[in-house]
């Protein structure tokens, strides 16, 4: 307001100084050229202010017109018909022309507020395009409404089963009266009371929730676009939650599948065996070292057979997350050892060296980080071919303890890698060759999960490949026997 | 028979050579092993064995493939060991040529009986004479088109004939349902099994003596059918 009367005030003053010109210096007399020059000082002010301005501009202008330059000067009376008709003429000519411009000026700044609320429509529904998360979905909706639209607060409610469910966003913290909110909602009109303005959300002709909003709100017609483009982004948030449980059902049913042919396959070839060297030990035809042979096969099986059913439990036992993680202070070569110890049998045929970083212990849950070693040891063991070595390696940071084994086999194929870790996968070149499980890696990666761990692999440059454990410990220097008070 | 059999055992499963090839060899037969599709088919083509026992998970070659190939050039009888839960590759195996099949795990005698079938039919082929079987009390006489129990003739219709004269120059051997739809109503059958199972129940009722327990005409099931000689 202000602003307008320093306008006013301006144009007031150029009528003024105009007239002052035109009487003390130039000595102009002509009716026509004082006109004008009045006339372009109203049409100046009519582009540049409200109507009201330019209004008052033309009245002083008239009134300094007749006063000073229509004859008789200085009255207010004027002698001439002629004149009147100059005088009104020119009156008439500046209002419409302040009129016009005036017109002209607030349809651009119309235009400019409508282009902006196109703008921040179109970058909230950026910002709905650009949400994944669909639990997240609302609360950033909201942040995003308040923030493009600059209000203090805006909130998506939705009526939930008891009450209202509402995701607010802006500075400002609103209670919501949910009488209010339920009346809004069913009379499905846009309603201000106080300091809110409601708006139903639509899609459709039904009202699927509410958008609260305090602040400055936007134009009428671009507050009926929000909220129907918070319907649009609520309805995408409900159908993206929908895709992933059902992506969810899928990849269940796919594991159950998975398991079910792999632990097929799996369990028929040592029961085939076991049963056919069974039989075979019964048979009178058998040399000594026939049913030795027989009888190592049969308990070789067995010992395979037990590890599938372990492995199988194991991973029962990460699905329903009753892994119970208890840490305490171990040296890490103690895990390394439990780990050997668990693999047994399976890791003769290749030759084992540890190397320890530095002396220290680590507070970790042993069990389940031994039992996620042992599986890469497995892995490592099956994988390279006999007679190469094995190497584990023990390093520790500030506040974690890796634990690698590297391997001299053929090394990580760029097929496999993406699915290593990935239950009943058991790498694309190796038919069924080896003897593997396909659930060491998956178990090592689930056991890790509940330790607060994580497992990785990678190629070595000089060959073979390297999977390395880390868990989250808390380190400190060993202490010797002696020093232990 | 004046040598001893010789059987190509075909699996990559150690335990599994272990434990078969000596209940072969325990049986008088000679026994060679191949651990992959490329041994397998190079010994098939060296050792000339009289049966292949051919397990379908290979690591280099499908057992499938492995058959197709031996197939292309050797009519020797192939059992195929199937370890999978579907039925698919073995059907698949059986189209391309093997004969027989038996599912992991088996017993001992499974497997042996399955040979010995197989066996029969090597040696029985060398001496067979040409236009007619002897199954039994049964005779069908390809020549003259007609098929006699004991003394009496059956009469039969050209389609029961003919699926019973399928069946019986293939004796003993698995025909899948693919197989003899395609053989008795042409290609475009294939996806039509229960025109087979009408003519099957025909012929049944015709030739069994008990066509409730069928004793000539035995079906695999979901697989295909046999005709029984021993």
């Amino acid at each position: 307001m202000p602003r307008h009367l320093i306008r006013l005030a301006l144009s007031l003053v150029a009528v003024g100084l105009l007239t002052l010109a035109d009487v003390q210096w130039l000595q102009v007399s002509n009716g026509t050229t004082v006109a004008l020059g009045f006339l372009l000082i109203v049409l100046v002010a009519a582009t540049t202010s409200p109507l009201w301005v330019a209004i008052t501009t033309s009245v002083a202008a008239m009134i300094s017109f007749n006063f000073f330059f229509l004859p008789p000067v200085r009255t207010l009376t004027i002698a001439d018909p002629q004149n009147w008709v100059a005088l009104f003429t020119f009156l008439a000519v500046s209002l419409v022309a302040s009129n016009l411009s005036s017109m002209a000026r607030s349809r651009t700044e119309e235009a400019l507020a409508r282009r902006d609320e196109m703008t921040r429509l179109f970058d909230v529904s950026r910002d709905v395009l650009l949400m994944t998360d669909s639990r997240q979905a609302l609360p950033d909706l909201a942040r995003a409404v308040a923030r493009r639209f600059d209000l203090d607060y805006a909130a998506i409610c939705l009526p939930g089963v008891d009450g209202w469910d509402i995701a607010a966003g802006g500075a400002l913290a609103v209670s919501l009266n949910p009488a209010e909110l339920s009346r809004a909602f069913s009379g499905n009109q846009r309603v201000a009371s106080g300091p809110l303005t409601l708006v139903p959300l639509r899609l459709g002709a039904k009202p699927t929730g509410l958008l609260a909003i305090s602040g400055h709100a936007p134009e009428a017609g671009a507050l009926d676009a929000l909220g129907g483009m918070a319907a649009i982004a609520i309805e995408r948030a409900h159908f993206l939650e929908e895709l992933k449980s059902v992506e969810l059902a899928r990849q269940r049913e796919e594991l159950k599948s998975a398991l079910l042919a792999s632990i097929g396959h799996d369990l028929r070839t040592p029961l085939t065996a076991i049963g056919i060297a069974a039989s075979n030990l019964q048979a009178s035809w058998l040399t000594d070292d026939d049913r030795r042979e027989q009888s190592e096969l049969v308990l070789a099986e067995v010992t395979r057979l037990t590890r599938i059913f372990e492995n199988i439990l194991e991973m029962a036992r990460i699905d329903a997350g009753v892994i119970a993680t208890t840490e305490q202070w171990v040296h890490p070569s103690e895990i390394v050892e439990a780990a050997r110890d668990q693999v047994g049998p399976g890791l003769t045929g290749h030759a084992l060296s540890t190397s320890i970083q530095a002396d220290v212990l680590a507070r970790i849950d042993p069990r389940l980080t031994a039992a996620a070693l042992a599986q890469l040891l497995q892995n490592a063991a099956q994988y390279a071919p006999a007679g190469t070595s094995i190497d584990i390696a023990v390093t520790t940071t500030d506040r974690e303890l890796q634990l690698s084994v590297r391997d001299h086999g053929r090394g990580i194929t760029s097929a496999d890698a993406p699915h290593l870790f990935d239950r009943f996968y058991r790498g694309a070149g190796s038919g069924s060759r080896s003897t593997g499980t396909g659930m060491g890696l998956a178990i090592a990666r689930g056991l890790l999960a509940a330790a607060h761990g994580r497992v990785w692999a990678e190629n070595c440059t000089d060959g073979g490949a390297r999977f390395t454990i880390a868990v989250a410990a808390d380190i400190k220097p060993a202490q010797t026997g002696d020093s232990i008070s | 028979m004046t040598r001893s059999a010789r059987i190509l055992l075909v699996d990559d499963e150690v335990p599994i050579q272990k434990a078969i090839a000596p209940l072969l060899r325990s049986r008088g037969y000679e026994v060679d092993v191949a651990g992959t599709g490329a041994e397998a088919l190079s010994m098939a083509a060296t050792r000339a064995p009289d049966v292949i026992v051919l397990d379908l998970g290979l690591p280099d070659l499908e057992g499938t493939e492995v058959c197709r190939r031996i197939r292309a050039t050797s009519a020797v009888p192939i059992i195929v060991l199937s370890a999978r839960g579907s039925d698919d590759d073995k059907v698949e195996a059986l189209d391309l040529g093997a004969d027989d099949y038996v599912t992991k795990p088996f017993s001992p005698e499974e497997l042996l009986a399955r040979v010995r079938v197989a066996l029969r039919r090597v040696f029985s082929a060398d001496s067979a004479e040409v236009g007619r079987l002897t199954v039994g009390d049964l005779t069908i006489d390809y020549d003259r088109r007609r098929a006699v129990r004991g003394e009496d003739e059956i009469r039969l219709t050209p389609k029961e004939f003919e699926l019973l004269a399928l069946l019986a120059r293939n004796a003993d051997r698995v025909l899948t349902n693919r197989t003899i739809l395609k053989a008795i109503w042409g290609a475009n059958a294939v996806e039509q099994p229960e025109h087979l199972w009408v003519l099957i129940g025909q012929l049944r009722k015709k030739i069994e003596p008990d066509p409730s327990q069928p004793h000539y005409l035995v079906s695999e099931p979901w697989v295909g059918y046999r005709l029984v000689t021993g």
